[in-house]
């Protein structure tokens, strides 16, 4: 395809560098699922569905917060629920050497999980 | 236009084409082929879905 | 020897035409073309040894320029590359089996072309203008005295609610935009789909697949909008084949 099919932009593209290297980026956490390393595959979905339900139950919890409807008690409880779920996943996956990034699970052409 | 415009106009519509021709478009299921010249052949089967999605990427990535 | 289907088209009232345009093509490494008919639908098809498609980037993007140069001359559905069937006669089988949603789809496409217009953000100025916001009290139902009884986990709850805040924020902010696009290409008569916020830059990802001869239009309007939208960016491309409007999975 020898013509150019950018039909618009500000010319300012140098801000996407960022973006390009991403798209093509091909280190990125794939789930890769194979005789050797199944072990690590599975413990590394696992952990990615707790991380992917502790911040969906955060979101939540902060929705509740926001709308006003809690008293103060309950926000302190809360506080005290979240914070220590995610100390926990902290060590989880310090433990498992994971980062946030390879929980990060790449679906195709549906974007990233989270 | 400077020659980075031009590379990244040039990498932009690289990325665009490669996703639209191996990720979209009409999908034939079942048994379909593919090799690439330095990766052994690769079956889009459902099972093995995952690793041809690493084969696109390598594609996407100019990784020959 | 099996069949690597580039697209399917609808098929013409002129064979010799596209006898001679495929003649004046070729596929990935110089491959001939042939044409898979059935009634009023065809498949453009090259040979292909079995149990291979050798290729590389540059291969792929001969595919991608073949199919964008055939969309030039007929209505078409783009082939995700590497579909290969086993014979010319599979190929027919599979045409006839799904006549309907494949003629359905050529339909739709008639006359029509996609672009893809992708929105870009500086996040660091789209999240100075949502902090403000995002600084609020917490609202409680008793009401109880700010500053009372702070403990580390109200403190936690506090910034998690400004993240919240913010995320929400750039959530409906990203909404208006679309709203605002949608309402300017309504006289373009266009099917849209918008995927929001795929990278923390990219916070709208749109495709339209209108009338060729509105192409003009479509880029006027994303010149307005740019000029209304000064710390965006925005990336419109195209003319593509039809690859994001076509439904079909054939088994």
């Amino acid at each position: 395809m020898s013509e150019n099919k950018i039909l618009f932009s500000t010319g300012n593209l140098e801000g996407l560098a960022e973006d390009i290297g991403k798209m093509s980026d091909t280190e990125g956490s794939k789930l890769k699922l194979s005789p050797d390393n199944a072990d690590s595959g599975l413990t590394k979905l696992v952990l990615t569905l707790i991380e992917l339900i502790r911040k969906l139950v955060e979101k939540q919890a902060m929705r509740r917060v926001d709308g006003g409807s809690l008293t103060d008690e309950e926000i302190e409880r809360l506080g005290e629920t979240l914070m220590k779920l995610e100390m926990k996943m902290e060590e989880l996956k310090k433990h498992f050497k994971l980062t946030d990034r390879d929980l990060n699970i790449n679906l195709g052409p549906l974007g990233d999980l989270m | 236009m400077n020659e980075n415009v031009i590379d990244r106009s040039r990498d932009i519509t690289i990325l665009e084409v490669l996703d639209r021709v191996l990720n979209k478009g009409v999908i034939l299921t079942g048994d379909i082929v593919i090799s690439v010249a330095d990766v052994d052949l690769i079956y889009l089967g459902v099972k093995l879905m995952l690793s041809s999605v690493e084969t696109m990427e390598k594609l996407k990535s100019g990784k020959h | 020897m099996e069949k690597l289907i580039y697209s399917i088209i609808k098929g013409t009232e002129n064979p010799a035409q596209l006898i001679s345009v495929l003649n004046g093509l070729r596929g990935i490494s110089g491959a001939k073309l042939e044409v898979v008919s059935c009634e009023r639908i065809a498949a453009v098809v090259c040979s292909v040894q079995k149990n291979a498609v050798v290729t590389d980037r540059s291969g792929t993007l001969e595919y991608a320029g073949l199919v964008d140069n055939l969309s030039k001359e007929f209505t078409l559905l783009p082939v995700r590359f590497g579909s290969v069937m086993e014979s010319n006669d599979e190929i027919r089988k599979m045409l006839q089996k799904n006549y309907k949603e494949i003629e359905k789809n050529l339909l739709k496409v008639e006359g029509r072309v996609e672009f893809g217009l992708k929105v870009f953000c500086d996040p660091e100025k789209l999240q100075a203008r949502f902090n403000a916001k995002g600084e609020a009290e917490i609202k409680t139902v008793d009401n109880t005295v700010k500053g009372q009884n702070n403990s580390v986990f109200k403190d936690y709850v506090n910034k998690k609610l400004i993240e919240y805040r913010i995320e929400e924020s750039l959530l409906s902010y990203v909404n208006s935009v679309i709203q605002e696009i949608t309402e300017c290409c309504a006289g373009l008569e266009a099917i849209s789909k918008y995927k929001k916020m795929p990278s923390p830059t990219n916070i709208i990802d749109a495709l339209f697949l209108i009338d060729k001869e509105m192409t003009d239009q479509l880029i006027r309007l994303v010149k307005d909008l740019q000029t209304r939208y000064p710390d965006l960016n925005f990336i419109l491309t195209g003319p593509w084949p039809p690859y994001n409007f076509v439904d079909i999975t054939i088994s």
